[in-house]
């Protein structure tokens, strides 16, 4: 299918979004994977792309980063109107209880995963996350059924009014 | 809009002015005038600029228009004048046109969609599934048919699409643990939407096209009681669905030797859930029952239609969801088909083939696989309504002793098209079933043809053998 939606990844060391960028590699198939190296970069882009037809439907951020913490991040990116509705996981090691208290009240976070992590986990929680996003937007699940979490799936289907018999 | 929809909209736009520009010798004006909506619809319908629903309101709308007594065309004419005039043909009523939006076929599928709705409602389909599968154990040969039994039941009185989404992702955990190279992914994956496609065949109810049948053949004199279309549909399910399992466990074989599927749900026991298994029970058994207590079964359907509303177990919120589109869908089949007869159109396109050099059961099996062929590019209703005219006329000039009698050839179509399943557009199911990305459609297109040839084998059989004494 053609991708109509966006996992922004943010970490500023190269080699750790490498390997997020890896783990993620099942859902390339269904959604655009971008790696940022920092806050700023990501801003630059969805203040670009704002015109243009690709959504953000996760965050997955980096704490520790030079210029704008992860934190602060996910609580700006609550202003921008494109983002809205993206889900937001913290992946990091090195966020107080202060900072993931204001990402969770301020940033409305979805998710913390903390560093370092294994594949399936991070698959797992994106996994949920892009199901939650999906239903929440009311899309078609049909076309995303190889990535979405088969629980929440049976749901979904069954109550899509735009499946009938024709 | 795509490149087939456009054409489909030039196409349906063209045929709709031809008739206006073109004089067709032994037509009638208001057979041109059907002439003009037939070829609208036909193409609106095959290419879908529109969507579908929305092409047969035009059709309703346009039979008020050109061939009622409200509208621009005949309004305020005398009917004995037209009916001089114009070869036979008196004015329409609107109000007959616009009621096929409650025909009684359409009434008994409402009370269907009614039943279905409030079955997923109360978790019904899940808890129903999980207590049918438990007899057939955990090898794969066994849950394969289990699933394709439970599946096929549930669709023969909820829509197959429904059906097929719901034990789609019954086996989807399982498959994304089995081995990238076993083929028996593609069995489980094939198995649930040809069940569902089949199991839709057994009840008046089970899919659309079902509806435009019993529509055309009441209109043609007999109208198939749900008894009657169950004693006759269900034995052809039951081969139908063994050969289909037999065909696909031979074609994927399994490489896993243990299947078991985590189903975590318990029966709802609330006040209204327990009024909808009452109010389920008692209808499914008035329907089967309509050849003792006379009561038609279209009529029955105002049962569960009234006491779900009545106790509140269907809310207006619930009501809101029923795929009203649907209904809609047929209607506008219904309202076609009308024109078409009363026009006379459907005599003149029958007239121009000379049917006296084909046998009844030629006939027969040429409707069938007219039915499944087309039907495999387009919607199974619309594949239905667009024969069914045509099966209609010849089965009434055939006589009615004829094997190719209306309601034989009505089913031939109506159930051909549910047989139709090669290509993941050729229905729902199989666009979910192509969804989960473990078939590929060269897997779906060489089981669906295959499944396609016995069905129609099997209609043809059972007509001719059994199906014939039962209408007569």
């Amino acid at each position: 299918m053609k991708p109509e939606y966006l996992i922004i990844c943010v970490e500023d060391e190269p080699d750790v979004l490498d390997a997020v960028l890896r783990d993620l590699a099942p859902f390339e198939s269904h959604f655009i994977i971008e790696g940022f190296g920092s806050a700023d970069s990501v801003r630059d882009f969805l203040t670009a792309s704002s015109a243009g037809t690709l959504k953000p439907a996760l965050f997955v951020c980096d704490h520790m980063m030079p210029g704008t913490t992860g934190v602060d991040f996910l609580v700006d990116v609550e202003t921008f109107g494109l983002a809205a509705g993206a889900k937001k996981m913290l992946l990091t090691g090195q966020a107080g209880l202060l900072e993931t208290v204001k990402a969770v009240n301020q940033g409305h976070l979805d998710y913390y995963l903390a560093k370092p992590w294994t594949p399936e986990s991070l698959q797992q929680a994106v996994r949920l996350l892009l199901t939650s996003f999906i239903r929440e937007q009311d899309l078609n699940p049909m076309p995303y059924m190889g990535v979405l979490d088969p629980a929440q799936l049976a749901d979904m289907l069954r109550g899509d009014r735009r499946l009938t018999d024709r | 809009m795509s490149t087939l929809q456009k054409l489909g909209l030039i196409l349906g736009i063209a045929g709709f002015l031809l008739p206006f520009l073109i004089r067709f010798d032994d037509l009638s004006f208001p057979g041109h005038l059907a002439l003009s909506i037939f070829l609208l619809a036909a193409f609106f319908w095959m290419l879908e600029p529109i969507p579908i629903h929305a092409t047969s309101l035009l059709v309703i709308l346009l039979g008020v228009g050109l061939l009622s007594g409200a509208g621009p065309v005949f309004g305020g004419m005398d009917p004995e004048l037209v009916f001089g005039m114009h070869g036979g043909f008196r004015p329409g009523s609107a109000a007959a046109y616009v009621g096929t939006l409650a025909n009684p076929i359409i009434i008994l599928f409402l009370g269907g969609f009614m039943l279905a709705d409030a079955a997923v409602k109360f978790d019904f389909d899940r808890n129903v599934t999980r207590v049918l599968m438990k007899p057939f154990g955990t090898r794969p040969k066994w849950i394969l048919l289990g699933l394709m039994t439970v599946t096929g039941l549930l669709s023969a009185f909820m829509s197959n699409t429904a059906t097929t989404a719901m034990m789609m992702t019954v086996i989807l955990p399982f498959m994304s643990t089995m081995p990238s190279g076993d083929r028996f992914k593609v069995a489980l994956a094939l198995s649930i939407p040809f069940a569902a496609n089949i199991g839709g065949m057994a009840t008046p109810i089970g899919s659309p096209p079902n509806a435009i049948v019993v529509a055309a053949s009441a209109r043609a004199g007999h109208a198939i009681s749900f008894g009657e279309w169950m004693s006759m549909a269900l034995p052809l399910v039951i081969v139908a669905m063994l050969a289909t399992w037999w065909l696909l466990y031979r074609m994927h074989r399994p490489t896993v030797t243990d299947i078991r599927l985590r189903q975590d749900t318990t029966w709802n026991r609330s006040r209204k859930a327990k009024l909808f298994y009452g109010v389920f029970g008692a209808t499914l058994l008035l329907w089967v029952t309509e050849s003792w207590h006379g009561v038609s079964s279209n009529y029955v359907a105002l049962v569960p239609i009234t006491f779900l509303s009545v106790f509140s177990v269907m809310e207006p919120s619930d009501l809101r969801k029923l795929p009203w589109e649907v209904l809609w869908l047929v209607a506008g089949g219904i309202a076609l088909g009308i024109y078409m007869e009363q026009t006379r159109l459907s005599d003149w396109m029958v007239g121009l083939i000379d049917w006296s050099a084909f046998s009844g059961v030629v006939i027969l099996g040429m409707f069938a696989f007219i039915g499944l062929l087309i039907s495999n590019f387009m919607s199974n209703t619309v594949a239905a309504t667009l024969l069914m005219p045509l099966a209609i006329t010849i089965g009434l000039s055939q006589g009615d002793a004829g094997i190719a009698n209306p309601t034989l050839l009505a089913l031939m179509i109506g159930l051909g098209t549910s047989f139709a399943m090669v290509l993941p557009i050729s229905t729902p199911p199989n666009a979910i079933a192509m969804a989960t990305g473990v078939v590929k459609t060269s897997d779906m297109a060489r089981s669906g043809l295959a499944v396609g040839l016995i069905g129609i084998v099997l209609l043809i059989t059972f007509s001719v053998f059994f199906w014939n004494d039962i209408i007569h």
